[in-house]
């Protein structure tokens, strides 16, 4: 367990070390100060306006660092090399995958509620509220997809470069959240090979349009039930499981060969 | 066949034991090239061993293999009598890379003390280690600066500290002098004769031959993936002749 804490705290080192986080935070800032100061439509006094936007934001805002944080972490250590010093530790490749999801789980998750106290504050200031124990569950369902979303980018870069990684997991995620809720409309009116097809896609690919309660939090609705949350993240885990075990599958036995004979 | 000369040791002693190795990479138009080609070596524990060759010879590819980098095509190979594809056999054992990559947001400091933690040192062991392995390498001074600011021969002596943070008892070194200058050398001269001292193995490739006959007890010859020499250095290099002269002869 050290090692994986150890491999974590390492990649939390380099994002506090690094501006990803921080240009991240400046523009949904930005992007917050303009919408209060804006009167778009004469929607400008509505604060459920600026909920729902601001919230879009920081779900954007917390998708796409989930993705680039985790597509290249592996990659990352190859290009530079210092895979070679760190696989010669007692270091299992399972232990690596771990420690660099944990690490890349832990600050996009730690940057997401940074998004939600900022997004929480400017609310406020225009006199609105968020109900605390929903906001509470947003953010905690919220983790949940962040693990499936970085489990996913951790996974396709064991065999792919940091930019593919990164595309081909913004592509799945896209395809899971704009897709998936309209994929029974679709079973039921598709025949044969292609409703099989539709099937096989609505149970592999992550639903993650069940860790979303924005529309709570925007309508200020009453928290969800406590074992629903609970439920929902149990199968947020179990797909991080899923995803990060196909990932070691593909890692266990891969060659690292700079600077050997080819 | 390999030109051997003298006594293996039995593999009981021995720190790397390496049979029949066969590594193949895959080549142009779906065919194979073979990087090793049935290599077989024993080091025995408390040596200083040379591992020598041209560019491309299977030097590095031998020590990707000892360190669970890739797997074997065919063969075995074993460190302290552990199948090297355990992670446990890498727990006695420390490696310096060619090249003195790392991870440059760290300091100097930070580095060994992550690497101490992947051994599972305590905090109280490790902080002592650490402020050895800095005098050892002289960079006391540069400890707590980013290695982002570290020069080429600096990062090869951070990486070197790093290489020893687990006292290990093999030091696998892959090219150690390269981006030291002449000082720089001979500091690593005398830590490698240090670590022999103390009992330790060492296993080192280099092309700084004079680098080698002045520290090696073994030195093993590779060309094409075979191992064309294998002995003690002064069985193998004839009198009057340098090991630079009996590596042209055997080589080519």
């Amino acid at each position: 367990m050290i090692r994986i804490l150890t491999l974590a705290w390492l990649v939390w080192l380099e994002m506090i070390r690094r501006k990803d986080i921080y240009v991240l935070l400046i523009l949904l800032a930005a992007f917050l100060v303009t919408l209060m100061a804006l009167n778009l439509f004469g929607l400008g006094q509505a604060v459920s306006y600026l909920k729902e936007i601001g919230l879009l934001l920081a779900w954007v805002c917390s998708w796409i660092l989930a993705v680039s944080v985790s597509a290249r972490q592996l990659p990352q250590e190859e290009r530079q090399g210092t895979i070679f010093p760190l696989l010669a530790k007692p270091v299992s490749r399972a232990e690596v995958l771990l420690g660099k999801w944990l690490g890349a789980w832990v600050v996009t998750g730690a940057a997401t509620l940074v998004f939600y106290v900022l997004l929480a504050l400017m609310v406020a200031l225009r006199g609105g509220g968020f109900g605390g124990v929903v906001l509470a569950q947003a953010w905690l369902l919220h983790l949940g997809l962040l693990a499936i979303i970085t489990a996913l980018g951790i996974a396709f870069s064991t065999r792919l470069h940091a930019d593919a990684a990164s595309a081909l997991t913004y592509v799945v995620t896209l395809a899971a959240w704009l897709v998936m809720p309209r994929v029974p409309d679709l079973v039921l009116t598709a025949r044969g090979v292609v409703q099989t097809g539709l099937m096989v896609i609505y149970y592999a690919l992550p639903h993650l349009e069940l860790f979303d309660l924005r529309r709570r939090l925007v309508y200020g609705w009453s928290p969800a039930p406590g074992a629903a949350v609970l439920l929902t993240l149990v199968y947020g885990l179990l797909m991080t499981a899923v995803f990060l075990t196909l990932g070691w599958l593909a890692y266990r036995n891969k060659r690292f060969t700079r600077g050997a004979m080819l | 066949m390999a030109e051997t000369i003298n006594h293996l040791p039995s593999s009981m002693s021995n720190a790397i034991n390496i049979q029949d190795l066969v590594v193949e990479f895959p080549g142009a138009h779906g065919g194979a090239v073979r990087a090793l080609q049935g290599l077989s070596l024993s080091v025995a524990q408390g040596q200083v061993y040379g591992f020598l060759g041209p560019n491309g010879a299977g030097k590095t590819t031998t020590m990707h293999v000892l360190l669970g980098f890739i797997e074997a095509t065919a063969g075995a190979a074993r460190l302290f009598d552990e199948d090297v594809r355990q992670t446990i056999a890498r727990r006695r054992i420390g490696y310096l890379p060619e090249h003195p990559d790392t991870y440059r947001f760290l300091t100097g400091r930070e580095l060994l003390l992550m690497a101490g933690r992947l051994f599972g040192l305590s905090r109280t062991a490790l902080n002592a280690r650490t402020t050895e392995l800095l005098a050892l390498v002289g960079l006391e001074t540069a400890a707590d600066r980013r290695l982002a600011t570290y020069s080429r021969g600096m990062l090869q002596r951070i990486g070197l500290a790093q290489a020893l943070v687990n006292d290990p008892d093999l030091v696998i070194l892959d090219e150690p002098a390269s981006g030291f200058d002449p000082l720089g050398r001979i500091r690593i001269r005398e830590i490698i004769v240090a670590l022999r001292e103390r009992g330790k193995t060492v296993f080192f490739s280099s092309h700084e031959l004079s680098e080698v006959e002045r520290v090696c007890d073994r030195v093993g010859i590779l060309a094409a993936g075979r191992l064309v020499a294998e002995g003690r250095m002064a069985e193998l290099v004839k009198a009057g002749e340098s090991l630079e002269q009996y590596f042209i002869r055997v080589v080519s």
